[in-house]
């Protein structure tokens, strides 16, 4: 008897931290189709009519189409240029720099400790003298230090588990270090290349304070989705649903490439 | 023509010299086995000779040419690895024909080249497969078959067999030294297992600490150890030695055990002298009282082997074992006595570790 | 092509460019520093030391380390202690493989919002008049509570947003590098008759201790980005009672007046304490969980 109850207690418990896990976000894609006038009562509502009209603001605001756009070139050419830069970069560190590679990973790493508003601060003068403020270029550009560092970081890793007797079985045939790294080590780490790939992808997807920092009118769909609660003098509380469904809709794709990066290298890390 | 010449071959990592002056002749045809320990240098050798590790001296020649300084695809060698290091994400036909496709031979060379090797180790119903489907053996197998197909001067094995069973590990080696005898390729083959390179080799290079602790055939390793630790490593059950002092008439006394050894082998011999003895448990056997050369022990355990037993003895204090096909007959708690000839009897120096043959 | 030419080819450009960016940024941030530039007026002068002798009297910044100093403990702990209990309660007991997936998959989904879009979903959440917690609240007969308003319980609201992202994930991975874990240990401890709490307390935790510490690195790490939650859901409010460093440099260098100087060496300040401290936590954890 004892036994049945804890087993149910479990299972209840289980069910709210899933509720817990999913239910601020299942609420907020429910908000989104809400009219305000069923989103300020005073009991929330579940059954409602349904209305697509925060999204067609949405998709009518130019600021915010825009800010789509740019999210999608500054975020798709930055990553692009950090996995071309950074995967030739980190096979090299894993497989090849013996001496130093220990050093320029620190390095790598350091990156990341650095807190953003250290980039920032300096780089919206240095910009400005440039004349880069508040361009796309400018902002890919110190985004790049964010998917460098993080592709170098995560794909590392992904080459020290390619077996280094695969490498040098092809080197016995007769295949050059970019040889080897093109037609064996690339297709073999592939998947877990792409999972760093994605995983850099939702970085810089989701990355506010430089381009709030960096930008104004080519701002990025964060900055703009966080300038929405100044649009009037109410609280547009639907389009803020809506705009949030459409910021968290691209990493959301991706979740089980995320899952399967985890697998592999929580199992690759513990051999 | 392949042979293979190792000359005042160093490699240190870092500071620290790993393998220091080493020198080695291999003839052409020859099946060459490195045995020793882990960390006795015999892969740093062979990765050497493969080109996948930097010499730090001398020079290595393969067929009269120098390669030391050559990247691996060019000394015209071929290598089987421990882990069979396939191509994931080739096929298995792929697999083995990559070499060749790389170097641009025409489809048509190929193909027939592929049946030829698929069919000699039993690939052909699997060409199309990926490595990951298959079983361990099958893996090694193509393995073997991407070496062979280059029809390479040397073949180099990396411990290929340690990570098989028992049984098919006894298959295959038995499929690899048959694959010598017809193709007759100077081959190296490195292993920790000493049973097995008894088994498969031609010479057998046995390695200690980076040096070369003794060469020969396998008969001349097994029955004349070159020192302490070649005879240690050789042979199961593990031999027994005994230190003991040389007494007038050729004995050898230690404790109760008296053992007359043979002049010819140990003419040097002088009375007073100290010396470790060798004695391999397989060479001895249960005796009637009054034998020659006999041992008294009393029998601690038993064990049964199948055809033979290895009997446990306590002789002095010390264990001492042999190897009996009557071991049904005594039980713990037995007074035994065993026997060797003289010339079965094996004698080292106690400090240097070096046999005394001949000394 | 040589092994040498590969090497340099692959590995100068990326690393050439991380380089130049972070002196860049480092040189400019010290260079700012030791002048009194603003946004609005090309025209500066060298000031040598006074920005930082100023940040020594300045309260407000002594504030804002102090948050900022809560903020790391509060969400790093959190997040650890969350991730810790519930993968133990999922592995002892969740035993289908499909369940515990389906669980994972729902555990990650909010580490992939956006800062921003996290913030925004709560924001509306805690709402005082039409959120849903104050609604379960009010049934509990308590509130309306404002979570967001009031200076004592802001900062913890806020952490509860970063614990809810990053605790579920970390709970996914603690329970990933628990299935990795060899079962004989698990096993031995079993036959000596220890409770389940035991032996995830004397084996298998202190088995995970390496990853455990690595986790608390990132997350300390990660923390320091947090600037997008504080920024969207108080804005540093009410009053200085969730202005952390980074929301404080990013009010004098950008928003009051573009002091960019200030907000340099303010900057330069944080850069230097982080990489000290992690440098140090670096190494003593590697050397800790080795």
């Amino acid at each position: 008897m004892g036994r049945i109850i804890s087993a149910t207690l479990t299972r209840a418990l289980l069910a709210l931290l899933i509720v817990v896990a999913l239910g601020p976000i299942l609420w907020t894609v429910l908000g989104a189709f809400k009219e305000l006038r069923d989103i300020v009562t005073p009991v929330p509502k579940l059954i409602f009519d349904p209305t697509l009209d925060n999204f067609a603001t949405i998709l009518r605001n130019p600021t915010i189409r825009d800010g789509l756009l740019h999210s999608a070139v500054v975020v798709s050419v930055s990553v692009l240029i950090g996995a071309v830069l950074g995967i030739p970069a980190a096979h090299t560190l894993a497989r090849h720099a013996r001496r130093y590679g220990d050093d320029v990973q620190f390095f790598v790493l350091s990156l990341r400790f650095m807190p953003p508003v250290a980039i920032a601060i300096p780089f919206i003068v240095i910009y400005l003298d440039l004349g880069i403020y508040d361009t796309l270029f400018g902002l890919i550009l110190v985004y790049l230090v964010t998917t460098i560092s993080t592709v170098i970081w995560l794909a590392v890793p992904a080459f020290d588990r390619v077996p280094r007797d695969i490498e040098e079985a092809a080197a016995m045939e007769g295949c050059s270090p970019l040889e080897v790294f093109w037609r064996f080590s690339l297709p073999v780490a592939a998947p877990s290349l792409f999972g760093a790939i994605v995983f850099t992808f939702v970085l810089v997807w989701n990355e506010l304070l430089l381009a709030l920092t960096l930008a104004a009118q080519n701002a990025t769909l964060p900055v703009v989705a966080a300038s929405i609660t100044s649009l009037g003098k109410e609280v547009p509380w639907g389009v803020i649903n809506a705009a949030t469904v459409v910021l968290v809709v691209p990493p959301l794709v991706f979740i089980g490439l995320l899952m399967g990066l985890l697998n592999t290298s929580v199992q690759g890390g513990r051999k | 023509m392949a042979n293979i010449t190792c000359s005042s071959i160093v490699k240190s990592y870092g500071d620290y010299p790993v393998i220091d002056g080493l020198n080695l002749d291999i003839p052409d045809h020859e099946f060459v086995v490195f045995l020793g320990p882990s960390g006795c240098g015999k892969s740093t050798m062979l990765r050497m000779i493969a080109g996948l590790e930097t010499v730090t001296g001398g020079r290595i020649e393969i067929g009269g040419t120098d390669v030391t300084d050559l990247p691996p695809g060019d000394r015209g060698v071929a290598m089987v690895f421990q882990s069979y290091a396939l191509y994931p994400h080739m096929s298995v036909a792929d697999n083995i024909t990559f070499g060749l496709r790389r170097q641009g031979l025409p489809k048509a060379e190929i193909a027939p080249r592929l049946t030829q090797v698929a069919d000699m180790l039993g690939l052909a119903p699997f060409l199309d497969r990926r490595p990951k489907n298959l079983s361990g053996g099958q893996q090694q197998r193509v393995a073997m078959a991407r070496a062979m197909i280059k029809t390479p001067k040397v073949f180099l094995f990396d411990e290929p067999l340690s990570n098989l069973d028992a049984k098919l590990r006894e298959k295959l080696r038995t499929e690899i030294r048959k694959m010598h005898l017809q193709l007759k390729t100077t081959t190296i083959f490195v292993t920790h297992d000493q049973l097995e390179a008894m088994t498969i080799a031609d010479r057998i290079v046995l390695m200690r600490d980076g040096a070369i602790e003794q060469m020969g055939t396998p008969d001349e390793i097994f029955e004349r150890p070159a020192s302490h630790f070649v005879a240690d490593f050789i042979g199961t059950p593990a031999m027994n030695f005994i230190d003991a002092t040389i007494e007038p008439g050729h004995v050898a006394r230690s404790g109760s055990i008296a053992l007359s050894l043979s002049r010819d082998l140990f003419p040097g011999l002088r009375p007073g002298q100290k010396v470790e003895l060798g004695l391999r448990p397989a060479s001895m056997d249960l005796v009637e009282p009054g034998a020659p050369n006999a041992i008294a022990g009393r029998v601690v355990l038993v064990e049964n082997m199948g055809a033979e037993g290895q009997v446990i003895t306590e002789v002095d204090g010390r264990e001492i074992s042999f190897v009996t096909a009557q071991f049904r007959r005594v039980k713990p708690g037995d007074a035994v006595r065993f026997a060797l000839r003289p010339d079965q009897i094996h004698a080292f120096d106690p400090v240097s570790g070096r046999s005394l043959l001949g000394a | 092509m040589t092994r040498n030419t590969f090497v340099r080819l692959t590995l100068v450009p990326a690393i050439a460019l991380l380089a130049t960016l972070a002196l860049v940024s480092i040189g400019g941030a010290i260079w700012f520093a030791l002048s009194n530039r603003t946004l609005r007026s090309p025209d500066y002068d060298f000031v040598g030391a006074y920005n930082f002798l100023r940040l020594l009297r300045d309260s407000r910044f002594f504030n804002a380390l102090e948050i900022s100093a809560l903020w790391e403990v509060i969400t790093v702990s959190g997040t650890l202690g969350l991730a810790v209990l519930l993968s133990v309660l999922i592995y002892e007991t969740v035993q289908k493989p499909l369940w515990r997936n389906l669980i994972c998959f729902a555990f990650l989904v909010p580490v992939l919002l956006p800062r921003v879009a996290a913030a925004f979903i709560w924001r509306f959440m805690y709402s005082p008049s039409l959120g849903v917690i104050n609604y379960l609240c009010g049934l509990l007969g308590i509130g309306p509570v404002e979570f967001l308003a009031d200076p004592s319980l802001a900062l913890m609201s806020v952490a509860v947003v970063d614990i809810w992202q990053w605790g579920l994930f970390f709970t996914v991975i603690v329970l990933k590098l628990m299935e990795t874990l060899p079962r004989d240990p698990i096993e031995a401890a079993m036959l000596d008759n220890a409770r389940r709490w035991e032996i995830h307390a004397y084996v298998t935790l202190p088995m995970l201790k390496g990853p455990l510490i690595s986790l608390a690195l990132v997350k300390a790490v990660e923390s320091l980005r947090s600037f997008d939650l504080i920024f969207v859901m108080t804005g540093g409010g009410p009053g200085k009672a969730t202005e952390t460093l980074d929301l404080y440099a990013y009010q004098m260098g950008i928003n009051m007046g573009g002091r960019i100087s200030y907000a340099s060496a303010m900057s330069l300040l944080l850069l230097l304490v982080t990489t000290i401290a992690f440098t140090i936590i670096w190494k003593a954890g590697k050397k800790w969980a080795a």
